[in-house]
């Protein structure tokens, strides 16, 4: 067992606990580094993820809080611009929407990068992941030209990979536009 | 001081609502499922975190407030993964894709 992941786990569960239960006496918080640490020790192994291949092993948690940071203002920022741009289409007479399934590869082979990328891209308004494949093939729907766009241009996948330091190349698997599953 | 800080937590929370409202009518306007998708689980990411948001303000900076920002924490990253299972649920059971070519080519065949 890593020593160094062991007690950055044991840190977030403490800084959990004590905001959750709010209480700062002494007692409680020799209840919640006893708690932490055998919460953690249990753990540990679940969040250890070995990689498609059976070769690497990384920690679910095993980014910089940093880095986190930044793509959590990025995605916050991008959250809020796409969501104004869905809700015009939504509500404008024409309704211009252009529905389409986009597919890319990427590279990576952090099993937690090829989650949180899945995850960002459907909570982004606009595009929705519907497929991913073990070796990293993703299947997007996306409701609008712009929002496919914005996944062409790769924004999204490059961001990630820097949050977890994992290679930022990626292939479009560009089939017939718009074509039916 | 309390009155400015009470108006810039309801203005919050009535944007919020709006959003919410729009999600509901994006529900009835869109074509087919996966677009109801995009409604449904999207525009109400940015409706609750503006809610939450207008409490948040509405309590100050207190415990209260940062429960209300790990609620929305858990929001943030639950939300996408049940609109991507419903997503990949109806991808696995062969549900069509709407796009403007098919409904055009719908149109013309006279099949619906």
């Amino acid at each position: 067992m890593n020593v160094k992941y062991y007690f950055k786990l044991v840190a977030i569960m403490m800084i959990f606990w004590i905001l959750l239960s709010g209480r700062f006496e002494v007692k409680f918080l020799i209840y919640g580094t006893f708690t932490s640490l055998i919460a953690g020790y249990i753990c540990m192994p679940l969040l250890m993820l070995k990689s498609a291949d059976g070769k690497n092993e990384y920690f679910a948690l095993g980014f910089s809080i940093f880095r986190l940071a930044v793509y959590c203002l990025w995605i916050f920022w991008q959250l809020i611009t796409s969501n104004f741009a869905l809700a015009k289409v939504i509500v404008s007479p024409e309704l211009a929407i252009d529905p389409q399934v986009i597919r890319f590869k990427v590279n990576m082979d952090n099993p937690m990068a090829l989650t949180v990328l899945a995850n960002s891209i459907t909570l982004t308004p606009g595009t929705v992941t519907m497929n991913v494949t073990d070796d990293g093939v993703y299947e997007i729907h996306a409701l609008t030209d712009d929002a496919a766009e914005g996944i062409r241009a790769g924004d999204m996948q490059r961001h990630v990979a820097r949050l977890f330091g994992q290679d930022e190349n990626f292939i479009m698997i560009d089939d017939e536009k718009g074509a039916a599953v | 001081m309390i009155a400015i800080r009470e108006i810039i937590a309801v203005i919050m929370i009535v944007i919020g609502l709006l959003f919410l409202v729009i999600s509901a009518v994006g529900m009835l306007r869109l074509p087919d499922f996966y677009s109801r998708l995009h409604a449904s689980g999207n525009s109400e990411t940015l409706g609750m975190m503006l809610t939450l948001l207008g409490f948040v303000i509405y309590e100050g900076a207190n415990l209260i407030s940062f429960k209300l920002i790990f609620i929305f924490m858990f929001v943030f990253i639950g939300n996408p993964i049940g609109t991507h299972i419903l997503s990949k649920a109806a991808y696995k059971t062969g549900e069509p894709v709407w796009t403007n070519k098919n409904n055009e080519e719908n149109k013309e065949g006279g099949s619906n």
